[in-house]
């Protein structure tokens, strides 16, 4: 007699519905699954190709009724290159979600002050997403955003309307071209912009390590209560779920205790 | 629930061969000079006089290698599951104590499918052990020669007779299968088992306590120049890992052939740098003294704090297995006379 | 079908021959574990071994036989597959005679494999050009030692030397590339013994050695000399063992005279005093092994490199003893099996030669066929002979030397220059696009057969497995394919060729399977079915009477860096890869530990040339270039660059030199000349897509 049991491993079919290239090697995969899921900004899911392998993603949408997930992906291995070779219409499939969400019920009645670097920005924007629609229950919303160039900034229109909406978005770039008369340099040399009261505020920060590392440092330092920097970090994972080891990092498995970190976890294991 | 019986020796082959009559019987064999687990084609070749050093169980619930599904045509996606019935025979306390930790890891918080499969499938019947290798080290741990609960069928050695524990009702249902062939216990057999209790404990040559060295290595003790030299010696073969009963990274690759694609998992070890290579090829642990530190750090500080127990039953596979001679045992001496001598 | 079987057999990697069980369920493999009681592992194993079940069942494996057809391989019957390869053969052996024929035997395949397809070569064909791989890593060993002793294999056992007092490792990186018998090493390390380490780079036995010598390299001859000459003038000679065992000494002590250390330091780079802590102590001492590998073998002075090595030994009397010798550590898994079984142009099985017509009437004898008279062509020769038209026919088994050969570009030409190739192997590899047939094989995992590894220990290897799909063991491919051609060879097992092994080789007298499994195998010389076998050689006597020194002279490599090709590349192996990559690149955790090659070049140099760590950069010699990933390390010397070969994509065997050694024909793998460049790396910049126009994003 054979019991069926519900597998973990075993991922979900999803239809590529839109495929956008944001800069030259990230692209926004809109997939519609057969089932609706139910995800919170910070968590991912695993996203598989058969035959290139699995990969953690993290969303990039709110979870809404129309069964649509966004994933933002950039060409940096195999897998991820492979998954740019799709199509609309081809099939891409999912497992999940997995992980924390960002604690957003921190933001309530505060100052929420949202750091991005590069594709960092990707995770961060349900929670942008979710600040708009919470308006009346936070106090501000500021992003700083940093990106290489500026053709490496992506979600470019989704920032146009968040700051017509009244987020106060500052972007800045390390590399200008012609054309740009913004900010140059990295996001932490822009904290005067944010115009938010570091000591009531909450902070979610993604990014590259190093940005995320000096980000935390300057906050902490300008009095933001440790509990509230939280961040999200990224590992290699083959299972999700947490038996496979490989996101072990200090004394936490990335993928089951966070990928959403606050800097007192961080510190307390060694995360970083 | 633990219910006791007696098996006369004579009992024993009877036993087996109804046993493997309803399921696949692993069991120690001597082959090559060596001994190995594998499947028992004739019982008389059992080997139980063997030293305590066997291979570990665990590929038994947890394979070198395993095909999670294949997938057809892009599409059509077939669980591949293990449905077979077994009974390990002639397993060590260790491993035993091993296997409640596995449990925890696998079964707790996102089920395992395959692993829980298999481990409802499986009976270990395990032997007391009263002959410890040099090697051994699981009388400080608490996890041999002999466990008071958490095995599913214990037996001790009495001379001329086993004495029978069944720790389940799993384990109870199956020795009433049989139960002819059992007596029930009097009270010189608890006393006989007690005495074989004593006597194993006395031929441990090493006493060791982790929980000294967690202490030590959570007071900052411990430096890097300590880890340096350990790491130096370290062949990165992976041994440790694929030996240890209690080691549970995996990979997972798809291979395509033709007709289809497997996923299939594989055993894996932190001790590499490309465990954790990141896309663009960033490796966190690059240097090599972050993943030896790694391997000790969760067997002895990370594995207490989630699963309640250390990383490490004691079964000293590592200690043999380890070119670098820097396995857990080798290490916990020496952070023990650093501390001494501190 | 048995649940759970565990078979016994022996490591398809390096030169070790480490005994592990493969675990069988139900007739798939799952997994490797290590045997404890074996002589060499003692229940270890390398990353290696532990994985040496993955490639096995590898989607790329070769099933079928296939035919080239226009241009494209189609897949066909072994029947017609067998009968157009024999057809072939027997047309170009009659049209342009059997020279025009030449055969690449495998040190991955037994020696019933490497004696059967000598006996095709020789029997069946009728030509002596058969070589095979070990032309390219001991071709010096096996000539250089058997000139001075007799006989061209380790002296010593790998079980000895925890026991020595002294280990002279020079031109090995053996932690890495032979693991069991660096965890020898360390043990004897552990035990008091001190470590002595020549190697221009800092492999990992450095770390653990007492002294580590960097000569330069290329240079390994006067390092050797000036070592003796030390040894000489201080009266460290063991003069009982010299005078009664060995001849020529004096005029090799003439020669010796011009090595002054002040000369070879200046040669070497290696200070005076540190050469005579050297000579000291290991002529001081008893029991002193001496190990070398590639860094030795594979120069142009190979073999004069091998014989100062064995009058260093012969010179301290280090011979004939246990943990003592002259240790020659063999790459493959079976390389010394396929010189043993005289997969070699000049000689037959067990070293009989060619041109002793004794040896020959005995081997025409037994194989009822006239036997050409003349020694064949070797490794490099023959693809000569390709691009020269000579060659008009090519079978390959087990073997890829687009990858493996120096000066690629040369031997891409030539294959393509071939009327017929014939490529016999598991997987698909880079010689394979110019094959005019396929032949499918089977992996060690499903096959009998022995192997013999670098101690001369013959091991059982034991089917695990049925041969997947089509294919077929190698062994059985080459009778069938002589029957075809006229000359049947009956064998009703792999145990039955061991006997006619036996019955034609001396050293190999009392090799019968039966008596191999009993124990984890035995080491040659075994002559007769009750010998026990030899742990160690040239007890009691040299094996060929007396040990002969032979007189060496230093030659500088023969190219030397310039002004335009400034840096010496050397060329190795990497511990997760091996060798072409045909196994280990097909195995997940291996290939994803080195997935890209990369050359190793020391910072100082980087900094001079602005390369960064893990930057790509160019380097390019007079053959060609590649494009690899910087590693900036100071495991590496000033002025050295070294790639590992294993790389398709980027070969380092396209900028090697094919110089080879006058003897025995070994191409200098060990010293080119390079030059490295950075790259710059391109931006890639977005293609065509979806962007805001900039001027909308200016919003603070």
């Amino acid at each position: 007699m054979t019991k069926t049991y519900r597998n973990i491993y075993i991922p979900e079919r999803t239809e590529i519905k839109e495929k956008l290239y944001l800069t030259g090697d990230v692209c926004l995969f809109r997939v519609e699954s057969e089932r609706p899921f139910e995800y919170n900004p910070g968590q991912f899911f695993m996203v598989s190709l058969w035959g290139a392998g699995e990969v953690p993603i993290s969303v990039a949408s709110l979870s809404n009724k129309r069964r649509e997930i966004e994933f933002c992906i950039r060409r940096a291995g195999k897998v991820t290159s492979a998954i740019h070779e799709l199509q609309e219409g081809n099939f891409l499939w999912i497992r999940g979600p997995y992980g924390k969400a960002f604690p957003l019920e921190y933001a309530i009645g505060r100052d929420v002050l949202i750091v991005g670097g590069g594709i960092g920005l990707a995770p961060l924007r349900p929670v942008l997403q979710w600040g708009l629609q919470n308006k009346n229950s936070i106090k501000k919303i500021s992003l700083l955003y940093g990106a290489r160039t500026p053709e490496d900034i992506i979600f470019k229109e989704d920032l146009q309307e968040w700051a017509e909406k009244g987020i106060n978005v500052v972007l800045t770039v390390d590399r200008p071209g012609d054309g740009w008369d913004g900010n140059i340099g990295l996001v932490t040399t822009l904290w005067h912009k944010a115009e938010i009261d570091f000591k009531d505020a909450v902070s979610f920060i993604c990014g590259p390590e190093v940005m995320i590392k000096a980000a935390i440092k300057d906050l902490f330092f300008f009095g933001m209560p440790e509990e509230r920097i939280i961040t999200t970090l990224e590992a290699h994972m083959k299972c999700g779920v947490g038996k496979c080891g490989h996101c072990y990092n200090g004394e936490k498995y990335i993928c089951t205790d966070g990928p959403v970190f606050t800097y007192k976890e961080i510190k307390e294991f060694n995360l970083l | 629930m633990t219910k006791e019986w007696i098996l006369p020796k004579g009992h024993l082959s009877y036993w087996l061969r109804q046993l493997r009559n309803t399921a696949s019987l692993i069991a120690p064999l001597r082959v090559d000079g060596d001994i190995v687990f594998k499947s028992l084609e004739n019982i008389h070749e059992v080997s139980l006089d063997n030293p305590a050093l066997l291979p570990s169980p665990k590929e038994f619930l947890f394979p070198q290698q395993e095909s999670l599904f294949w997938v057809e045509d892009g599409t059509k996606v077939r669980q591949l599951y293990n449905n077979e019935k077994r009974f390990v025979f002639g397993v060590r306390s260790c491993d035993i104590s091993a296997l409640r930790l596995l449990d925890r890891f696998y079964l707790e918080g996102y089920e395992d499918p395959y692993y829980s499969l298999r481990r409802k499938n499986t009976v270990f019947i395990s032997i007391v052990c009263n002959n410890p290798d040099p090697t051994c080290f699981c009388i400080g741990l608490g996890t041999g020669p002999y466990l008071e609960k958490g095995f599913d069928i214990q037996l001790t050695d009495l001379g001329d007779r086993y004495f029978v524990q069944a720790g389940n009702t799993k384990a109870i249902r199956i020795i009433r299968q049989w139960k002819f062939l059992f007596n029930k216990p009097k009270r010189v057999d608890y006393e006989d088992q007690y005495e074989v209790f004593l006597s194993s404990k006395a031929r441990f040559q090493k006493r060791i306590s982790l929980e000294n060295v967690r202490e030590y290595i959570l007071a900052g003790k411990v430096k890097d120049s300590f880890w340096g030299s350990v790491t130096e010696r370290c062949f990165e073969c992976g041994g440790c890992v694929y030996e240890c009963p209690l080691c549970t990274c995996f990979t997972v690759t798809d291979r395509v052939y033709s007709f289809g694609i497997d996923r299939v998992r594989l055993w894996d070890t932190c001790l590499f740098k490309g465990f954790t290579r990141m896309a663009g090829g960033i490796l966190p642990n690059e240097k090599k003294i972050l993943r030896t530190k790694r391997w000790y750090y969760h067997k002895l500080i990370h594995y207490p704090d989630v699963l309640g127990g250390f990383g490490c039953v004691g079964c000293g596979r590592c200690t043999v297995t380890c070119p670098g001679k820097i396995d857990m045992a080798t290490i916990a001496i020496k952070l023990r006379d650093l501390q001494d001598n501190d | 079908m048995i649940a759970m079987d565990k078979i016994l057999t022996v490591c398809p990697y390096c030169g070790c021959g480490c005994g592990l069980y493969l675990h069988v369920d139900r007739g798939r493999l799952v997994g490797v574990s290590p045997s404890k009681s074996h002589p060499v592992n003692r229940g270890s194993l390398c990353v290696k071994g532990w994985n040496a079940h993955e490639f096995v069942i590898h989607p790329d494996r070769l099933l079928s036989p296939m035919i080239k057809d226009k241009g494209e391989f189609r897949e066909c019957t072994w029947d017609i597959a067998l009968d157009y390869v024999a057809h072939r053969l027997m047309e170009i052996r009659d049209r342009h005679g059997p020279d025009s024929i030449g055969i690449l035997s495998s040190a991955k395949c037994t020696n019933e494999e490497n004696y059967l397809m000598m006996k095709f070569a020789r029997a069946v064909v009728g030509t002596n050009n058969i070589d095979h791989c070990a032309r390219l890593c001991h071709s010096s060993t096996v000539g250089g030692l058997a000139a001075a002793f007799g006989s061209g294999a380790m002296t010593n056992s790998i079980s000895e030397i925890r026991d020595a007092k002294v280990l002279f490792v020079i031109g090995s990186n053996t932690t890495e590339q032979h693991p069991m018998i660096g965890m020898h090493m360390l043990d004897a390390v552990d035990r008091g013994a001190i470590l002595i380490v020549a190697d221009p780079r800092r492999p990992q036995i450095a770390e653990f050695a007492h002294i580590h010598l960097r000569h330069k390299p290329g240079t390994d001859v006067a390092l050797l000399m000036g070592i003796m000459h030390i040894i000489v003038n201080e009266g460290l000679v063991d003069i009982d063992f010299v005078r009664r065992r060995t001849e020529n000494f004096d005029t090799f002590e003439r020669i010796l005279r011009d090595f002054h250390p002040h000369a070879v330091e200046r040669i070497t780079g290696v200070g005076i005093e540190e050469i005579r802590r050297v000579a000291r102590i290991y002529a001081m001492e008893k029991r002193s092994m001496l190990f070398y590998a590639m860094g030795i073998t594979q120069h142009i002075t190979g073999v004069d490199n091998v014989r100062a090595c064995a009058n260093l030994v012969m010179l301290t009397g280090h011979i004939g003893l246990p943990s003592s010798g002259i240790n020659p550590l063999r790459g493959q898994n079976n390389v010394q099996g396929a010189c043993d079984m005289g997969a070699l142009p000049n000689v037959y099985s067990g070293y009989q030669t060619v041109t002793n017509p004794r040896a020959r009437r005995k081997f025409e004898r037994a194989w009822k066929r006239k036997l050409p008279l003349k020694p064949g062509l070797t490794v490099v020769e023959m693809t000569e002979a390709a691009y020269e038209g000579r060659l008009k026919a090519l079978y390959i088994m087990g073997e890829n030397p687009l990858l493996s050969d120096p000066d690629l570009n040369h031997v891409n030409e030539a294959m393509k220059r071939l009327d017929l190739l014939i490529v016999q192997d598991i997987f698909p590899n880079e010689t394979m696009q110019y094959a005019h047939v396929v032949l499918p094989a089977c992996s060690f995992a499903e096959k009998d057969g022995t192997f013999t590894n670098t101690e001369r220990r013959v091991q059982l290897l034991r089917k695990a497995i049925e041969p997947l799909g089509n294919s077929r063991p190698d062994w059985e491919i080459i009778t069938e394919l002589s029957r075809r051609m006229g000359y049947d060879m009956k064998y009703r097992g792999t145990y039955e060729i061991m006997e006619e092994i036996a019955l034609l080789t001396p050293s190999y007298g009392g090799m019968l399977h039966h008596r191999l499994r009993e124990v984890h195998g035995l080491q040659w010389p075994c002559p007769d079915v009750a010998h026990p076998g030899t742990p160690f050689l040239h007890r009691k006597k040299i094996a060929k009477g007396l040990g002969t020194f032979i007189t060496v002279e230093f030659k500088p490599p023969a190219e030397l860096p310039d002004d335009e090709y400034p840096f010496i590349l050397t060329t190795g192996r990497i511990y997760f890869h091996y060798h072409t990559g045909t196994m280990c690149r097909r195995t997940s955790v291996l290939e994803r530990e080195e997935p890209e090659c990369y050359v190793e070049i020391n910072p100082d140099d980087a900094e001079v040339l602005h390369i960064k760590d893990k930057s790509q950069v160019r380097v390019s010699s007079r053959r060609g270039s590649i494009t690899v990933f910087a590693r900036v390390t100071d495991r590496t010397p000033q002025g050295v660059v070294f790639i590992p070969f294993h790389y398709s994509e980027a070969a380092a065997n396209l900028l090697t030199n094919a110089a080879l050694d006058p003897t025995v024909k070994i191409p200098e793998y060990k010293v080119c000349a390079v030059k490295v460049e950075p790259l710059i790396k391109e931006d890639r910049r977005p293609r065509s897509i979806k962007i805001v126009d900039l001027e909308d994003l200016r919003i603070t």
